[in-house]
């Protein structure tokens, strides 16, 4: 691991002001911010154990917001490394903040402040196809016959920088590595997942084996019946619905505007006291920027402390409302949706492992993860989705056998209100609709399930 | 860019077996506003090359936006190197289905009025009338409205010959209508939630929705089901609008019948299919009365164009005829891969120049029965009548689904009675189309535009649509929470 960027691919703090001054230098007395953002993206995926699409990309996007006397404002966005072309987005982004309307409320652009570091990976940076094409073979290889193994491998760099008039200048170089998998057998399927910011954070013998033995542990599943049923929840699982916590209640405009569970909430004892969640992008284990897309250093946000809503998210526009400033959540100019908390974290608990989860369970199901999840009530935080790639049925602390899989209807908050146990390990896990968040395993007393399908 | 697409196929061509280059161009603009104030506009332009080859029976793919002839050469002989990667974990070399070469083709979308010439503040004016509308309406929270124009400029230069050109330009416009009390958050929309009316046209398509016009109906509907009854738990007849069947066809039938689904090849992220190859011409996926179609020329339809990105025609073909499965979504190298004479039917698409064409739904229609919605409800008696998508959800197989919907009104002596809200309801694919008794006809068929469909890894979101009249359905469960 190395703190600066090394790779000759990468633009580096210069190449990305190079492209922003271009932007800038046409300001006059005009407020201009402009968010660079650079990516080389591979992704290797492969089905039925081969490689069935393997792509390479790269990008370079310049965004620039203009924004005029009385808070009128534009954004221009283009792809390209050509500085005559991002002047041209900046004019054009002048033209359109021309004819808005004035916002008085615009809080201003973010002005200089120093941001943090986080570690890249040389090694993730420069990965070769032979490289992913070894590290699927290496998984395909713990497939045992009768299996099928399908997933996904990306390694790649972004780089973002974000310049203000108001003085900010932010950049950073991130690298990422994430490897998924389902290993399909004739009854059964079986999942997992490692990533980081280092291929070194991924071993792809291990994500093979940990997915082969969830598909051969559920062969043959059978059905159950839906109802209330105790649960334990392993990390991906948790993830779901944190991310989904997060989407409908830890951002401030949601908030502020009075749509989120949390809306004159704050204070309240509304989850169970062994659950502390919190927001945090440069956290260990985790594969945020620094800073956020106005150029704001990200901080470390308490989402709930022992159970307690304690606080949402900000960018520069819901800060100000909310008089708290700038959490550095901002989305890319214009946001529509306001401050995400893109990067939950729930806090490890004294529960030991998944196994010492499924030990204390005298009826229940464990469930592998989540699919295709998605809001019924947002007030109320109930969310329908199905459970995938491995469900199983406890008794008396002991797996004794794979369950079809079963569709869950079930508010969030009710759900996490009580917790009989919280595991001491973590898992990284990414959701279909969102990003990655790291969480424990959980044990539920309850969980709602209303129906079941055809298979496991 | 067109010299360095073919500066592009000359060198991968000359590397790989086969080689694919588009070089495109796509243009965006977003407006959005929330009650009398601006929450956005942004224009965006991106362009680059994408250059897909196939060397040792395996894809490879290279896309770069530096436009210039080293940065060109270099994304062929990458695509080529990841191509020998790729047959590096391989059980059989990829084949693809003969296609008419397509040379010198062209296409381009039917309009009055391009979006990108209308003034910003026309726009802005047009939402902020119609926001206001729906302002005037007491306990209203507020109102978002919106309006979208994509242009997609795009050519295909393929080894075999192939030399598309098509600019493709779509549209979008609603209004969002939101009232928050007590515990509530309700929505209601027009033309429809998910940003409203999109479809392949012009201006005049937006201008046509009469936003401000229609408004306040949908804000006053919204403040009243914050104080409706919660639709009950229930199993019974069900009848849903078309903007709802369009989400039913788009989540149970258009993924389904996708043919990498069904293949295995999405089995790792948004899942597979409950079909199988041999399910055609066998399976009954409903009632006799169901018929589904697959339309890339249907007019003004959001997923309408000339070729798709493998340089195969847009057309029309049956998916379901009379009930009973017929055929898939196909690709060259998914329909060889059924080695039985299928050919392509046009559905690769990729979201830009930086991602490779996938199996993607183009039109799905649900093909219309007979008779008006009045008739219709007359005929059901007494049952539940959902309009307008809020949730949705299925199984890794297409089998399981769930649905929530912005508003209920009950069925009682064949008229719209009582409003309820959050309505939601659930079933099983097969099951659920096999208990159609009833589509009404083509004076209640339309075409609705769902321009948020994500597929693969890394994520591509398409641009498709759905055609569809309100349908009767038995026997459903309604009303879980």
């Amino acid at each position: 691991m190395t703190t600066s960027p090394t790779s000759d691919a990468v633009l580096g703090p210069r190449g990305l002001a190079r492209l922003a001054d271009a932007a800038l230098a046409l300001a006059g007395s005009d407020e201009v911010e402009v968010v660079v953002s650079r990516s080389a993206q591979a992704v290797t995926r492969f089905a039925h154990s081969q490689i069935h699409q393997n792509v390479w990309t790269e990008q370079v996007e310049v965004r620039v917001r203009v924004v005029l006397p009385g808070g009128r404002s534009g954004v221009a966005a283009v792809t390209t490394d050509d500085p005559a072309r991002v002047a041209a987005a900046a004019a054009a982004a002048r033209a359109i903040a021309a004819v808005a309307p004035e916002d008085p409320d615009f809080p201003g652009l973010a002005p200089a402040a120093p941001v943090g570091t986080v570690p890249v990976d040389e090694a993730t940076v420069g990965a070769s196809p032979a490289d992913r094409a070894g590290a699927v073979a290496a998984l395909v290889a713990q497939v045992p016959s009768g299996y099928e193994a399908a997933g996904a491998y990306e390694t790649g760099a972004a780089e973002l920088g974000v310049f203000t008039t108001a003085g900010q200048s932010a950049t950073a170089l991130l690298s990422r590595a994430a490897l998924t998998t389902v290993v399909t057998g004739a009854t059964s399927s079986g999942y997992a997942e490692a990533g980081g910011r280092a291929v070194a954070d991924v071993d792809p013998a291990a994500v093979g084996r940990r997915a082969a033995h969830k598909a051969r542990l559920g062969a043959d599943p059978v059905e159950v019946d839906p109802g209330t049923w105790a649960v334990v929840l392993e990390p991906a699982a948790t993830a779901t619905l944190v991310q989904f916590l997060s989407y409908l209640g830890f951002g401030g405009r949601a908030w502020l505007e009075g749509r989120a569970f949390t809306s004159g909430r704050l204070g309240e004892a509304a989850l169970d006291p062994a659950l502390t969640i919190v927001d945090d992008a440069t956290a260990p284990g985790t594969v945020g920027y620094p800073f956020d897309a106005e150029g704001t250093p990200a901080q470390r946000v308490e989402l709930v402390r022992d159970g307690v809503l304690r606080g949402v998210v900000h960018d520069r526009a819901t800060g100000a409302r909310a008089g708290t400033g700038s959490t550095g959540h901002g989305l890319p100019a214009p946001n529509t949706f306001g401050p995400v908390a893109a990067n939950p974290l729930v806090a490890p608990g004294d529960g030991g492992s998944v196994q010492d989860l499924v030990d204390g369970c005298e009826r229940g199901l464990l469930v592998t993860r989540f699919h295709y999840t998605n809001v019924v009530q947002p007030l109320e935080t109930v969310l329908t989705g199905m459970t995938r790639d491995g469900t199983f049925l406890v008794e008396d602390g002991r797996v004794v056998g794979a369950v079809r899989n079963l569709r869950f209807t079930q508010s969030v908050l009710a759900a996490l209100a009580r917790v009989e146990a919280v595991s001491a390990e973590t898992g990284y896990a990414s959701e279909l609709f969102f990003g990655g968040a790291r969480c424990p395993a959980l044990r539920l007393p309850a969980f709602a399930f209303t129906s079941t399908t055809t298979f496991g | 860019m067109e010299e360095l697409a073919a500066l592009a196929l000359d060198e991968a061509a000359g590397l790989a077996d086969y080689a694919d280059v588009r070089a495109v161009t796509e243009e965006t603009e977003s407006v959005s506003v929330q009650d009398q104030r601006l929450d956005g506009v942004e224009r965006a332009t991106t362009r680059g090359i994408g250059i897909r080859v196939l060397a040792g029976g395996s894809w490879g793919f290279a896309a770069t936006a530096r436009l210039e002839r080293a940065a060109v050469l270099e994304a062929a002989h990458r695509a080529h190197a990841v191509a020998l990667a790729s047959a590096q974990v391989q059980r059989r070399p990829v084949r693809l289905t003969p296609v008419p070469v397509a040379r010198g083709a062209t296409y381009s979308t039917p309009l009055r009025v391009d979006p990108f010439t209308v003034p910003l503040d026309e726009k802005l004016a047009l939402l902020f009338a119609a926001t206001a509308a729906a302002g005037a309406v007491d306990g209203l929270s507020f109102a978002r409205g919106s309006t979208d124009a994509w242009r997609t400029t795009k050519r295909f230069l393929s080894s075999e010959g192939a030399d598309v050109a098509q600019t493709v330009v779509q549209v979008a416009g609603g209004v969002e209508c939101v009232a928050i009390a007590d515990g509530q958050l309700q929505t209601r929309s027009f033309p429809n939630s998910f940003r409203g009316y999109c479809g392949t046209g012009g201006w005049e398509d937006v201008l046509a929705l009469d936003l401000a016009g229609r408004a306040p109906g949908y804000a006053e509907e919204c403040v009243a089901l914050l104080t409706a009854p919660d639709l009950p738990a229930q199993t019974g007849t069900l009848v849903l609008d078309g903007n709802q069947l369009a989400l039913q066809v788009h989540e149970s039938v258009g993924h389904a019948t996708e043919l990498d689904r069904v293949l295995g090849y999405e089995a790792a992220y948004a899942g597979t299919s409950f079909l199988e190859p041999g399910d055609r011409g066998r399976l009954r996926y409903g009632s006799p009365l169901v018929n589904l179609t697959l339309d890339s020329t249907t007019p003004k339809a959001l997923g309408t164009y000339g070729w798709d990105d493998e340089g195969v025609p847009a057309g029309r073909h049956v998916l379901v005829a009379d009930g009973v499965l017929q055929g898939f979504l196909t690709s060259r190298e998914t329909a060889a891969e059924l080695d039985d004479g299928t050919v392509s039917n046009g559905t690769m698409r990729a979201d830009s120049w930086a991602a490779i064409p996938l199996i993607r739904m183009t039109n799905i229609h649900l093909e219309p029965g007979e008779g008006s919605l009045e008739e219709l409800l007359e005929d059901t008696g007494d049952g539940v009548f959902l309009s307008t998508n809020r949730s949705w959800s299925i199984d890794d197989k297409r089998v399981n689904f769930a649905f929530g919907c912005e508003v209920a009104y009950e069925i009682r002596a064949g008229k719209l009675g009582r409003r309820y809200r959050n309505p939601t309801y659930q079933g099983r694919t097969t099951a659920f189309w096999g208990s159609c008794d009833a589509v009404a006809g083509p004076q209640a068929w339309q075409v609705y535009g769902t321009p948020n469909c994500g597929k693969g890894q890394p994520g591509q979101v398409a641009r498709v649509a759905h055609g569809a009249a309100p349908a009767r359905f038995r026997d459903v469960v309604m009303g879980h929470r």
